[in-house]
């Protein structure tokens, strides 16, 4: 069942050309950086390109079959008994690779653009050659140690890239809150390798996945251990904090590392740990319900937002949510579908709001937004298809995978997902039209006062107060870069947004042909509600949703006073929801205080009084002692020669009076 | 024992020899010139060099007479050290007083 990871041994040049290529280019860009200059977004580029081109270079390997072994291994070293080292591609690692390395690309290409007026153009690019580099260790690893690596190493770019912006206080402060929640994921992987390396005695995929309840009674602790860490990098309740103030970075880093690829590693951690999900129920459940519920709570979070970014951020959450409910409950292949779809539409909307923020001079706000259509018409047309794309609307790629894992959670007997997985559609249709019809029809509101389409100039309101300080500085000067290098991207990207689920729609297509048959399927009893329903209850969810986003931000009237009605929305949203369901306070309270106080019990009583107490105390008595010896040292050669003499004396005596008792 | 061996009473011996020793003594805890205390010293050596010569004969045993020589030896390189830092003192300080070289007091 499982043997799709174990991969043909053997010697693949390729794979080292897909890995290294990037790291070469992170090296190029950060030691030369200031002889290339801009050049190091093309060098940087050049490298993501290579890369891309070697692991379509790499299908057939990758796709090859030797008996049940399928996809290319290449044994790297051997650490210690047990810790085997090689890379692996399959078509798991395969679809990731793509990802990584062809959304990967265009970002790269979108960046020289955006990054044009940047003074640290090249550290970016190191950045962020750096972070594809360690995504692919992720993806490219054949066992676990080789997966921390890489896991470590993509949140370490991530805190790199979030406050690439360093001189931004809050820059700083999302960057390091992203870095400390992920290392809480990361503890969570290392527990599960201890529970691995005891009980199975490998650390390899292969080796561990062949018998899965090698583990018992372990199991189900190895399945949560993995996914506190695959909830912590991909933003899954209730980890999910770091997410939307992870939008401090740059809009190319959002959309790389915080839509496309990072956050999905969590999607692929389960998708890689398929025969162990699928030996424990308990685990399913858990990783599913968890994501169910991430995904309402992301949809709802995102009605009501106002910061572009942070819209898109939560819409991402909510995705993954699917994602994880998708894999949870065993439907690997839609849950895997979807990171695909997602990851086009949703680098296309990051990158749109992009050369949106770019043209308004890094205004983020969508009510200051407005008829942006004339304005940026390449955002408008890409943004459009990437929107019906994250929304399901029939035809578009979302519409394929999302519907998957909405009946594949009813086809594996969860039928609240099910129901939950509906909603958030209808929930996700309304905000992202709202956000598309905010900012793209209508008239141009950024000339208004903000307080009349509802801008509190002080932002009390979410923990992170991002909006209005925090502007992505540039240069003043608007050289811009020549249009088309931010143009082009997107509109790539929108065109996939279009036509990405089209490769798996039937048994013949690729997907089915390459990817599907990799994952584990058991065999179900037919779901009680058809996919046909399904799709059209789906639908109708969209349908509502959209409905109601039209009739409140595009009809005509709607249009005429948007001022009013978004300055209405704006003070009568629900408190909840605009404090984040009070979840960075409730941290802040149950473990961020406490941490505080420990630190200053330590800091202000414990150090000062016991530690340093010890120490005084040492320091005193040798203080004292040493005074008393010091009297001694009076520096006066003859008061030394009477001391001998003294001393002489005394054995004199000693040995007089021995003679004279003997 | 071989007392007989001595031209004059043993005792004597003895107590001339603990009175060289003493006047040594005597010279290095109360003079303040390093020189006067290197003979000083000198005076103990002999001292010692005495009741080695005394008791070899006594006992009939060489090894008295090598202790001497090798005891020779060492006050010579003794008193040639002791020169030595006598004269690097006096070209620091130009002053050899050893109440006034008290610089290493605790």
């Amino acid at each position: 069942m499982s043997n799709h990871i174990m991969g043909v041994p053997g010697s693949y040049p390729i794979l080292f050309v897909i890995w290294l290529v990037p790291l070469l280019g992170a090296v190029l860009c950060w030691a030369f950086g200031p002889q290339l200059k801009r050049f190091a977004g093309v060098l940087g580029s050049a490298a993501i390109g290579i890369s891309f081109i070697a692991a379509l270079v790499a299908w057939g390997i990758a796709t090859q079959t030797s008996g049940a072994q399928t996809g290319a291994q290449q044994p790297l070293f051997t650490w210690l008994q047990g810790f085997d080292f090689g890379l692996l591609l399959d078509p798991l690692s395969l679809i990731w690779v793509f990802i990584i390395t062809g959304v990967g690309f265009l970002i790269h290409l979108y960046s020289v653009g955006y990054m044009w007026n940047d003074n640290a153009v090249a550290r970016f690019f190191a950045y962020l050659n750096f972070f594809v580099f360690a995504m692919l260790t992720l993806v490219l690893s054949d066992n676990f140690v080789g997966l921390l690596v890489g896991w470590g190493l993509v949140g370490l770019a991530s805190y790199f890239l979030i406050g690439f912006w360093f001189f931004k206080p809050s820059a700083v402060a999302a960057a390091r809150k992203a870095f400390v929640i992920n290392v809480v994921g990361d503890v969570g992987i290392m527990f599960a390798i201890f529970i691995i390396v005891t009980k199975a005695g490998s650390i390899r995929f292969a080796d561990v996945f062949a018998n899965p309840h090698a583990l018992d009674p372990w199991l189900f602790w190895t399945c949560v251990f993995l996914f506190i860490g695959a909830a912590a990098k991909s933003a899954q309740l209730p980890l999910h904090t770091w997410l939307p103030d992870a939008m401090e970075g740059p809009t190319p880093v959002s959309a790389l590392i915080h839509a496309a690829t990072m956050v999905t590693a969590g999607v692929y951690l389960v998708a890689r740990c398929a025969p162990l999900w699928s030996a424990s129920q308990d685990a399913q459940t858990l990783v599913g319900t968890v994501g169910a519920l991430t995904a309402l709570a992301g949809a709802l979070l995102g009605l009501a937002q106002w910061d572009i970014k942070r819209i898109l951020a939560y819409s991402t959450m909510s995705q993954i949510g699917y994602m994880i409910m998708g894999v949870g409950v065993g439907a690997f292949s839609a849950g895997v579908a979807h990171f695909f779809t997602h990851a086009f539409f949703k680098a296309c909307l990051f990158l749109g709001s992009g050369i949106i923020i770019h043209e308004l001079a890094d205004e983020q706000d969508i009510r200051l937004m407005g008829g942006m259509r004339k304005r940026t018409p390449v955002a408008f047309w890409a943004m459009g298809a990437a929107v019906l794309a994250i929304i399901g609307f029939p035809g578009f790629a979302g519409y394929f995978s999302k519907d998957q894992v909405i009946f594949g959670a009813l086809e594996h007997g969860y039928v609240w997902m099910w129901a939950v997985g509906l909603l958030t559609a209808g929930i996700t249709a309304y905000y992202m039209l709202r956000l598309f019809f905010v900012t793209f029809l209508g008239s141009y509101r950024g000339e208004m006062n903000p307080a009349d389409v509802g801008i509190q100039t002080q932002v009390a309101a979410s923990a992170a107060t991002i909006a209005h300080e925090t502007h992505e500085p540039h240069a003043e000067d608007h050289a811009h870069a020549p249009a088309w290098i931010m143009a082009v991207p997107v509109a790539i990207l929108g065109f996939f947004s279009f036509a990405a689920g089209y490769i798996m729609i039937g048994p013949g297509s690729p997907w089915a042909q390459f990817f599907d048959r990799s994952f584990p399927h058991e065999t179900l009893p037919p779901a009680t509600i058809s996919e046909g329903v399904t799709t059209g209850l789906a639908v109708l969810m969209l349908v509502i949703g959209g409905a109601i986003a039209y009739q409140r931000y595009a009809t005509r009237q709607a249009l005429a006073d948007a001022p009013a009605r978004l300055k209405r929305e704006s003070e009568t949203l629900p408190a909840i929801l605009v404090r984040l369901y009070y979840w960075d306070d409730l941290i802040e309270l149950l473990v961020v205080r406490p941490s505080q106080r420990l630190g200053e019990f330590f800091g202000r009583w414990f150090d000062p009084h016991f530690v340093d107490g010890v120490v005084r105390e040492v320091v005193l008595t040798n203080r004292f002692l040493g005074t008393l010896v010091r009297s001694f040292q009076t520096g006066l050669l003859r008061a030394y020669a009477l001391i001998i003499v003294f001393g002489a004396a005394c054995f004199a005596v000693y040995y007089a009076l021995e003679g004279a008792l003997r | 024992m071989h007392e007989s061996l001595l031209p004059v009473a043993l005792v004597n011996y003895i107590s001339l020899s603990l009175v060289i020793f003493l006047i040594g003594v005597a010279g290095v805890v109360l003079r303040r010139n390093p020189l006067v205390m290197l003979m000083s010293i000198e005076l103990m050596w002999n001292a010692a060099n005495l009741l080695f010569l005394t008791f070899a004969r006594v006992w009939l045993n060489n090894a008295g007479h090598i202790f001497a020589f090798l005891v020779i030896t060492v006050a010579a390189a003794e008193a040639a050290i002791g020169l030595a830092i006598v004269v690097v003192v006096f070209r620091a300080r130009q002053n050899v007083d050893v109440d006034e070289v008290a610089i290493l007091k605790g």
